[in-house]
């Protein structure tokens, strides 16, 4: 278990962290949430013992993390971190024997590998021969081929096809069986909110949302009502007290409503038209991000 | 820990050695050092010859000139290595102009009234410089001696004259002494002793700079530093790097080798010309001093070699990509140039204190410290201090500037790379 105990981390003046606390049980996946520099590579790094936080902790199955324990941490970077003039084993290989496994393991891990992402004949070509795709799945790879304890995705996802999203998915889930904690980062709200159970929404260092996912989703109280008819009285349904916007999205209309004891009062207005879809949403993660980010810019 | 260093030193060493580049660059090395050992040969069979040697045909008409001219001569070319043959000749001056070929030239000694003698000097086109330049030697040699027998001076006292100076050189300084031909063998000798080591420097530079270059470009490097400390990476760096130019250095001396067995077909004899060449480093002092100092100049270019692949490894660190590593090697390579071209030029620098300074400066100190040592600019003492001031240096690199190789690892920032590496320095991590 990952447990990051109030860390605050300060460049000069400038305070990249703030008192940032949460924890990722085994076998959990978390989300870590951000806009560009909200601080979350710094506490990547934090928590990979590349930086020393300015205050608090950070301890991995109770202990505190040094080079003694960075073996059982695997991290997939933002940007490709992958020496493209090697082969695909000997990258492989590089960084396996640094996370202190044997050639001959790292050879048998590595060969179920490319077999599971469909790239076995990849094994011998130069990284740069590769797609960005299959460059991300190496680097996959090279962050799992030695099972961690802990893994931190950041943006995993880039460059890949929804095909091979999927094959990695897969993959994700089989190493959160083995009882793997996973740190996942993402600009796409919709993988964070099919993959991860909590999550933490940082805004310049700083946690301003923080819990179980469907928790999250509850507390916002602002909801969206899908209609789909026609003659719908749009006009009024404007007018109505807690409306907070209407938008045609294709074929149906999204309003938004102030929260759930709106949407009665929009179903009374359109229940004598010939409607096909009324359904009281839940907002997305991607607008509770924009909305609470947007709040504290404010 | 020690296993992942041993294998990143491992790594970086197998991925140099087993590179292109290296590959490539050995290759032109050896042929390079094979054509210039071998130069007389390949000159040769273009159809020049460094070998061959002039022949000057010479009447004598005074019947007294030609032998007082060859003895000249021969003396002369006794101690150099132009090759000058003198040969009589019985013939007519037309016919022997007649057959004059590219490479001979005909002297005519002719009897004078107002100067004892006087010569034509014949030849096919323009007589080489060096050349040149003897025979006039010889021809006033000769006109001296001509007079001084025609003005019946016997041949005793003729030869006194003639025998040069007889000079007992003392030096006071005891450990200042030093032959004044040295100045001749350093600025010939001494600048191909120092230029495979000061080759050897630019390949540390480039090797160890390039390759955290490299790894910090493709943010490989926070993958690495999670593994390893930054003070494990930089070390292994530094030992790679430097096996790497030992082992480069005594490939030069295998091509070296081979250069010379081509040369000598099969036998490992010194060409004559380099021959007498190193004799007359012998006679100067040269080899002895070269010999006393080997301990301490081997001493100083190891910890030399330390020094430089720290700094270049720590500025490398502060780089974002290849167009910064190019401006970092930049003040390196004009430090060591300049360090080259005091040590081959130290003989016109006497008595200067500035220069003298200059050598106990680490990254100056290997090159110019033995240079001063062999002109006898300075003592065995100062070749210590600058080994002691080296040895702070590298301690002091090793303690900050590995902090500072901490901070710039991990920064990716937009500013100018010596901002950077202001702001590195200045970091409360430092």
């Amino acid at each position: 278990m990952l447990q990051v105990k109030n860390i605050t981390k300060y460049y000069g003046d400038y305070k990249a962290v703030d008192n940032l606390s949460f924890e990722v049980k085994d076998g959990e996946i978390f989300g870590l949430l951000g806009e560009n520099g909200a601080g979350k590579t710094t506490t990547f790094r934090i928590i990979l013992g590349l930086l020393e936080q300015t205050e608090g902790e950070v301890l991995l199955d109770g202990k505190h993390i040094d080079y003694s324990l960075t073996d059982k941490i695997g991290y997939v970077t933002e940007e490709r971190s992958l020496l493209t003039k090697m082969t695909v084993k000997e990258q492989i290989l590089f960084y396996g024997i640094l996370k202190g496994m044997k050639e001959e393991k790292i050879e048998k891990e590595l060969k179920k590998w490319l077999h599971d992402f469909e790239i076995e004949d990849y094994e011998n070509r130069k990284i740069k021969e590769l797609s960005k795709g299959n460059q991300q799945k190496i680097q996959f790879i090279s962050a799992v081929i030695h099972h961690p304890k802990l893994l931190i995705l950041d943006e995993p996802f880039t460059g890949l096809d929804p095909i091979n999203v999927e094959l990695m998915k897969k993959a994700i889930y089989q190493l959160q069986k083995e009882g793997c904690s996973i740190i996942f980062s993402s600009h796409q709200m919709e993988h964070i909110e099919n993959f991860c159970e909590k999550l933490i929404i940082l805004v310049k260092g700083k946690a301003i949302v923080d819990g179980y996912v469907k928790d999250v989703k509850k507390e916002y109280k602002k909801k969206n009502v899908a209609l789909r008819g026609e003659k719908l009285p749009l006009e009024e349904i404007k007018k109505i007290k807690g409306v907070l916007s209407v938008e045609k999205q294709k074929e149906e209309y999204i309003v938004k409503i102030e929260d759930e004891t709106i949407a009665p009062k929009i179903f009374n207005k359109v229940k004598t038209c010939n409607i096909t879809k009324y359904d009281v949403e839940e907002p997305t993660l991607n607008e509770i991000f924009i909305a609470k980010v947007g709040e504290v810019r404010e | 820990m020690s296993k992942k260093f041993w294998y990143l030193v491992k790594q970086s060493l197998g991925k140099k050695i087993k590179s292109k580049w290296f590959i490539g660059v050995n290759i032109m090395l050896l042929l390079v050092i094979i054509a210039l050992i071998n130069i007389n040969s390949i000159i040769s069979f273009f159809g020049g010859d460094f070998n061959e040697s002039t022949k000057v045909y010479v009447i004598d008409q005074t019947e007294i000139s030609y032998p007082i001219f060859k003895s000249s001569m021969d003396t002369m070319m006794k101690q150099e290595e132009e090759k000058i043959v003198i040969k009589e000749s019985k013939k007519e001056e037309k016919e022997l102009k007649k057959n004059l070929k590219d490479n001979e030239v005909a002297i005519i000694f002719e009897n004078s009234q107002d100067n004892y003698v006087q010569t034509k000097l014949i030849s096919k086109e323009k007589i080489n410089n060096t050349t040149y330049q003897y025979l006039m030697q010889g021809l006033n040699a000769t006109k001296t001696s001509v007079a001084l027998v025609k003005t019946n001076t016997s041949p005793e006292l003729l030869q006194k004259i003639s025998s040069p100076m007889e000079i007992e050189r003392i030096v006071l300084s005891e450990e200042k002494s030093v032959d004044e031909n040295m100045e001749m063998v350093m600025t010939t000798l001494f600048p191909t002793v120092i230029l495979p080591f000061f080759m050897l420097i630019i390949f540390l530079v480039q090797m160890i700079g390039g390759e955290i270059c490299e790894e910090k470009t493709t943010k490989s490097m926070e993958i690495i530093i999670s593994n390893v400390s930054p003070k494990v990476h930089l070390l292994s760096k530094v030992v790679a790097s430097n096996v790497f130019i030992l082992l480069q250095g005594l490939l030069l001396v295998i091509y070296s080798v081979i250069g010379i067995l081509i040369s000598t077909k099969g036998k490992l004899i010194i060409d004559p010309s380099i021959d007498t060449l190193l004799n007359a480093a012998a006679t100067s002092g040269f080899t002895d001093k070269l010999l006393t100092l080997l301990p301490a100049i081997l001493v100083m270019m190891i910890l030399s070699f330390l020094a430089y692949s720290l700094v270049a490894g720590i500025l490398a660190a502060m780089t974002t990509n290849m167009e910064d590593f190019n401006q970092l090697q930049t003040p390196i390579m004009l430090v060591l140039l300049a360090g080259y071209y005091l040590a081959i030029m130290a003989g016109m620098f006497e008595g200067s204190i500035f220069i003298r300074i200059l050598s106990y400066v680490p990254f100056l100190s290997c090159l110019v410290a033995p240079s001063l040592y062999i002109i006898g600019e300075t003592t065995m003492l100062d070749v210590f201090i600058s080994i002691i001031v080296l040895i702070i240096t590298i301690i002091i690199l090793a303690k900050y500037g590995l902090k500072v190789y901490k901070v710039g690892i991990l920064n990716y920032s937009n500013d100018k790379l010596w901002h950077r590496l202001g702001k590195a320095i200045k970091s409360k991590e430092v």
